[in-house]
């Protein structure tokens, strides 16, 4: 029984651990929207299988400062030069930058801090600076900002470099995205950044720490099976 | 045959570093198995309880985070806004729990292995100079807490048995025969001690403990495997970042995997049940 349970239990590691071979670069959408109602998007190509999300605002080329609050993570203190002055305490008492995760459709909060946040193929971001809660972004579709995905899956040098938004829906709390102006992005043409070769393998893909725990759980299974016989209970 | 406490001692410090450092699934599976494999050569009927207890503390994080937690990506179903448990029920939440449960029963079971194969004097009788009435005293109090709960036990039963109440209003004249039952034991413990000499110098043994080159076999290679695993890099987990877990390297592998010495002995060496016993 217990070397039962024990396989099941390899057995369902094994399979939390299947990763699609093909994902070898991912595309992550950025949206931040400022007080003024301008926003900016931003596509960020990786080759790792997650990135955070202060990774992606880093790597975007939008201009940030963030503070670090120890085990807590990150708070964006400044972002794409708003406020004008970073405030003191990172939050200063007025609107402050609010962070979103994008699911099924709509915005989520997040809850976790940016640094802390995985971000995976496909997924999207948003920065809103506002005062209050949960003060969403406008709506915007990840095609819009990084093409279809399964263009963007293995071509990361063609990757699409569209940021003009396509708004999928209009809510009527939060004005659509088409109403917007791209706000002057401190570097636009940093919207797709990569962070290593197109022909880097992913991790999962070696061999060997495989074959060691195979081994290793034969070894054992057979182990068991050998003193199990030996003596009854 | 591993005999020294010493040796399951140190066997148990190390499945314990493993069970508290390590919380990758990967490695988690392995370790148990180690500890099935270590157990089972001196498995008993007896000790069936323990393992159903560890089953239970290890099922509890699991019920407990899935319920609790509303973090995580792989939604499994929604419920709608009840107080505590209502929202996103998580695949995330259930991987953080079964990671938590399954160190916890990793714990249990190191324990159920020393338990199993030493015996609580033999651990007091080589406890340093220093320590040895403290260690006596303390197996004693152990000791003292589930005999009081019998003799409580059987002082409710005999109440019952003459028709006699046993709720709470009877708690006075339960109370009463209890604690003279627990003084009269304490006072027979105490004459026992002192029938030993307990307190006149160390306490002499019948048959002492000796090494066997098993026993030496498994400090090494307990204390190599304690060393690797505080030396090498621990393989995180976090199912909330990342739910499928990163493959162990190798050296990870083969730190826990020196902790099966003692199945790997029983193995070549049968196990003689009646001298381990003694």
């Amino acid at each position: 029984m217990w070397l039962g349970a024990a396989a099941a239990a390899a057995l369902l590691a094994a399979l939390l651990s299947f990763r699609p071979a093909h994902a070898a670069i991912h595309h992550a959408a950025l949206v931040v929207q400022h007080s003024s109602g301008n926003f900016i998007t931003r596509c960020v190509a990786f080759a790792e299988n997650q990135i955070t999300g202060l990774q992606l605002v880093g790597r975007s080329g939008v201009q940030y400062e963030a503070q670090a609050f120890g085990s807590i993570g990150s708070a964006m203190c400044q972002l794409d030069r708003e406020p004008s002055t970073v405030p003191s305490g990172c939050f200063g008492s007025g609107p402050y930058w609010q962070y979103f995760h994008r699911q099924g459709g709509g915005w989520q909060t997040s809850a976790f801090g940016a640094s802390s946040s995985p971000l995976h193929d496909g997924d999207m971001d948003g920065w809103r600076y506002a005062a209050g809660a949960n003060q969403a972004p406008g709506n915007v579709a990840f095609a819009s900002i990084c093409g279809a995905p399964a263009a963007s899956a293995t071509h990361m040098a063609v990757a699409p470099t569209q940021v003009n938004p396509a708004p999928t829906a209009t809510p009527a709390a939060t004005p659509s995205l088409e109403a917007f102006a791209p706000s002057a992005s401190a570097n636009p043409k940093a919207a797709l950044t990569s962070t290593g070769p197109s022909t880097q393998p992913p991790k999962s893909t070696a061999i060997a720490p495989w074959l060691a725990l195979g081994t290793m759980a034969i070894l054992l299974l057979t182990l068991g099976a050998v003193n199990l016989r030996r003596r009854g209970p | 045959m591993i005999r020294h406490p010493l040796a399951w001692g140190a066997w148990t410090v190390a499945a314990l570093a493993v069970a508290f450092i390590d919380r990758n699934p990967y490695l988690q599976a392995v370790m148990l198995l180690v500890v099935i494999n270590v157990y089972l050569p001196y498995r008993g009927r007896r000790r069936a309880g323990v393992w159903k207890f560890a089953v239970a503390l290890a099922l509890a994080p699991i019920l407990f985070s899935v319920a609790l937690s509303r973090f995580g990506r792989h939604v499994l179903f929604t419920l709608p806004p009840i107080p505590i448990i209502g929202g996103n029920w998580t695949l995330d939440a259930v991987a953080f729990g079964a990671s938590t449960g399954l160190a916890l029963l990793l714990t249990v079971a190191a324990f159920a292995v020393l338990q199993t194969t030493v015996r609580s004097a033999d651990f007091v009788a080589i406890l340093p100079r220093p320590l040895y009435r403290a260690g006596t005293t303390v197996a004693l109090a152990l000791a003292f807490a589930p005999k009081t709960l019998a003799s409580f036990q059987s002082i409710r039963e005999a109440r019952q048995l003459r028709g006699q109440r046993t709720g709470w209003r009877a708690a006075p004249a339960l109370l009463l025969p209890l604690l003279l039952t627990t003084l009269e034991r304490a006072l027979q413990y105490g004459e026992s001690l002192d029938a030993r000499g307990f307190g006149s110098g160390r306490r002499s043994r019948y048959r002492p403990f000796h090494w066997t080159a098993a026993d030496l076999v498994v400090v090494t290679a307990s204390l190599a495997a304690i060393v690797a695993i505080a030396v090498l890099p621990a393989v995180p987990y976090n199912p909330y970042l990342d739910l499928a877990p990163a493959v162990p390297n190798p050296e990870r592998l083969v730190a826990i995997g020196l902790l099966a010495v003692p199945a790997l002995t029983s193995s070549l060496l049968r196990v003689d049940r009646a001298r381990h016993h003694a």
